[in-house]
């Protein structure tokens, strides 16, 4: 590799034209799928099985929204008006992981979202931590910090449901159809994801992500014992639509009453700038 | 379970204690702190079982003669 490639950029437009795209794309999905897990966090502020958990995921809901809130403000650096991208869209447009398209029908499903999706933007995120894209870079650690309290949460509470007879067939189940879903998001090695390794951008794609989530899912999985039926190890990229990371399987995107919520359009009346 | 909670806001400052919460376990109880008590940035937080609090003495039963 050349030294003119792997030189820092401080802003986009240092960044060869076909890197700048990919890095941009792939902070939408970053920042859509944060915006989509706050909201599915949000939902269980009220109805969690203790207060505590409650408030747990009052606040990771916040960080999420944190996190999008500022994926979304450095598209700026891409020529994007991070207004627009936030409350402009529509739900087909959205770059969210697909598994967050409809909200956990119960309290198993959310800690699975919380170890598995949750665990899996974060995967995504570390391949930052050496970017020679250095907005990124300079961003990525504060918000590995605070995810560490939603590693936390979830192998606390997955360790508790599994240990529990009447709630780990419920876990099992939405674990199993979840984890070929999520391998596949981290997509193919080609296109933009092997640009952006080959730019230092980030320093894994596709099936290197895949292994890094596997092994730090290990622990939760084994907990589900020899029962586990995981489908699709190795994920079919067929009609694989990777600026959205979205298979064929994997539906349109969100629901449009979860994008009217995220956008705010029922008071966006009142948005008065 | 209930647990109480400790705090400091900076190295070398005496625990104060916080307040408490309910969880099930050792590890949710971590979490927990951390999310409900997250007011102040702290320099450290920890939680321990209400239950495994050892009392030393009590000033109302030592005026009634001891337990």
């Amino acid at each position: 590799m050349s030294a003119e490639t792997t030189a820092e950029a401080q802003r986009a437009d240092e960044l060869e034209p076909e890197v700048r795209g990919a890095v941009r794309d792939l902070i939408l999905v970053l920042a859509d799928s944060k915006r989509l897990l706050g909201t599915r966090y949000a939902g269980w502020i009220l109805g969690a099985p203790e207060l505590e958990a409650g408030i747990a995921a009052a606040s990771m809901a916040q960080d999420e929204w944190g996190h999008a809130r500022l994926l979304y403000a450095m598209l700026k650096d891409f020529g994007e008006d991070p207004s627009v991208i936030e409350h402009e869209r529509s739900a087909a447009e959205y770059r969210a992981m697909p598994v967050l398209d409809a909200p956990p029908d119960n309290w198993p499903e959310m800690v699975a979202l919380n170890v598995l999706v949750d665990g899996a933007l974060t995967v995504q995120l570390r391949a930052f931590r050496d970017s020679r894209y250095v907005p990124m870079r300079q961003r990525v650690e504060k918000l590995l910090e605070e995810e560490q309290f939603h590693t936390a949460h979830g192998a606390a509470w997955f360790r508790r449901l599994a240990g529990a007879p009447e709630a780990v067939v419920a876990l099992r189940g939405a674990v199993e159809p979840m984890v070929p879903r999520v391998l596949r998001w981290f997509g193919a090695d080609a296109g933009s994801a092997l640009v952006l390794e080959d730019a230092d951008v980030v320093d894994g794609q596709g099936s290197e992500l895949r292994r890094r989530w596997l092994e730090r899912v290990a622990p939760q999985l084994a907990l589900l014992g020899e029962g586990l039926e995981l489908a699709g190890l190795e994920p079919d990229f067929a009609g694989f639509d990777e600026a959205r990371r979205r298979g064929q399987e994997d539906g349109d995107g969100p629901d449009e009453e979860t994008i009217r919520r995220v956008r705010g359009d029922r008071n966006r009346a009142f948005l008065m700038d | 379970m209930v647990y109480e909670v400790f705090a400091r806001k900076a190295r070398g400052e005496a625990l104060r204690h916080i307040g408490n919460l309910n969880a099930p376990d050792d590890a949710l109880a971590a979490v927990y702190a951390f999310n409900t008590y997250d007011e102040e940035k702290w320099f450290d937080l920890w939680v321990v079982p209400r239950d495994r609090m050892i009392e030393a003495y009590n000033a109302d039963r030592a005026a009634a003669g001891g337990a």
